[in-house]
């Protein structure tokens, strides 16, 4: 076994300049710039929804979307701040009231408009673009986030992954309710609740390993995150 | 919410730089070594900056000195030796693979005792899931009181040993019998034997070059 002084040795022999990271607000923009980019472009390259102006005039689905929104970037911003070692843990509180306001606006819509759900309400058609947005819009942005927290690893990467991953659910969910119109309640609730429950899920589960990976790869002398 | 959590900029870290190497040293459990850590943290901020700039001397004595604090902190929480080093030296590679999250506008010592609460405590779960699929072996697990009876290798071995000490040349049985059985001082033994202390230690030397040629020799035959 190496003596901690040779540890110390070995380090300090091989130690290179490094850049640091920039303040975590300016660091959760640069990320949030970049969810907007995709929303962007899947409203050139897919048209948003129809009904978009009519619907926005109803407070329920107004406050929804706005509520989820705000949760995308308050967990953006929580996943930054709390990514650095030495940054309280309450920040992982700081979605939480937009996550409260955004899944509320989904239980009213389901007790109020239940009886509307036709039998034939949802095309295979629309589902499925459903289904690709929902791809195109999380993938890229689950990505960028897993190089830009890599070095949470070693950390938080459980809560980092969490927030996180309802970061990307969050803004993945805006993107749904804007460019589709999937109006049965049960299928709001599945597609914003349920795809928002997949992500993070999946983050909880593959995360912690997946930053790991990323920062193993980032960092080749460290073995030990 | 940002301003708040920027203003927990130490006041200690005033006080700093009278003479840090020193003390380090003697760092102790409890409220020294946090004493300590406040009043280095200028210093260690500043070689910190300097570390992320590639300066390999000033991360050497960076290293260096918070080795001491880091191991007043595991030993707070591991009991074993080796286990609280090899949590300094977790700490020590995860500050250097995460050196570029250091902001040095921000107190040092914050920074350095987060990454080190986190090794401290994945080094507690390991051991905690390591433990719970192992079983100490202790007296309740032994079949008999008599510690001889529960293995009889035990017994063989200490036959087969009493043996070659009786087939040793007379000189040597009794120096063996004495100094190493009886325990017995060499001034002792020299009183009841009559013989110098030099021949006596020549005798017990030869003895145990004898008794190891002559149980290495039974071992290959069985």
């Amino acid at each position: 076994m190496i003596t901690t002084p040779e540890l110390i040795d070995s380090l300090a022999a091989n130690v290179t300049p490094v850049r640091r990271l920039r303040p975590p607000l300016l660091r959760a923009a640069f990320w949030l710039a970049l969810a907007a980019l995709v929303l962007v472009l899947l409203a050139i390259s897919h048209g948003v929804r129809p009904d978009l102006a009519q619907r926005l005039q109803q407070p329920v689905f107004a406050v929804g979307l706005v509520a989820s929104l705000l949760t995308g970037v308050l967990a953006a911003v929580a996943a930054f701040v709390i990514s650095l070692p030495d940054r309280s843990r309450r920040w992982l509180f700081l979605p939480a009231p937009a996550l409260v306001a955004w899944v509320s606006t989904i239980g009213y819509g389901c007790l109020s408009d239940w009886v509307s759900i036709a039998p034939d309400g949802v095309r295979l058609g629309e589902a499925a673009r459903c289904f690709a947005t929902l791809v195109l819009t999380s993938l890229p942005l689950s990505l960028a986030l897993l190089v830009m927290l890599r070095h949470a690893a070693p950390l938080r990467p459980t809560a980092v992954t969490l927030t996180g991953s309802l970061a990307v659910a969050a803004i993945t969910a805006t993107a749904l309710s804007l460019f589709h119109d999937l109006d049965a309640t049960v299928m709001v609730l599945i597609w914003n609740l349920g795809a928002a429950a997949l992500i993070v899920a999946l983050g909880g589960m593959l995360g912690p390993r997946m930053l790991s990976q990323v920062a193993l790869r980032a960092f080749p002398h460290d073995r030990e995150a | 919410m940002s301003s708040g959590s920027r203003n927990r900029r130490s006041p200690l870290t005033l006080v700093a730089g009278a003479s840090p190497a020193r003390e380090t040293g003697s760092a102790k459990p409890g409220s020294t070594a946090e004493k300590q850590a406040s009043a280095h943290d200028l210093d260690w901020s500043i070689l910190m900056a300097r570390a992320q700039t590639g300066d390999g001397e000033a991360y050497r004595r960076l290293l260096a000195e918070i080795a001491p604090y880091l191991r007043s902190l595991a030993v707070r929480h591991h009991r074993d030796p080796s286990d609280v080093e090899d949590t300094v030296q977790d700490v020590l590679l995860t500050v250097h693979a995460i050196r570029h999250t250091y902001d040095p506008d921000r107190p040092f010592g914050p920074w350095l005792v987060a990454i080190a609460n986190r090794r401290i405590v994945d080094r507690l779960r390991r051991q905690g899931r390591t433990r719970s699929r192992e079983i100490a072996l202790d007296l309740e697990h032994e079949t008999f009181a008599a510690p001889q009876a529960n293995s009889p290798e035990e017994a063989w071995n200490k036959r087969v040993l009493w043996d070659a000490v009786e087939s040793l040349p007379p000189g040597q049985r009794q120096a063996i019998q004495l100094l190493k059985l009886q325990e017995m001082s060499l001034k002792e033994a020299a009183v009841a034997t009559g013989m110098s202390i030099a021949s006596l230690k020549v005798a017990t030397h030869r003895a145990l070059k004898s008794l190891r040629k002559m149980l290495m020799k039974r071992s290959r035959e069985t």
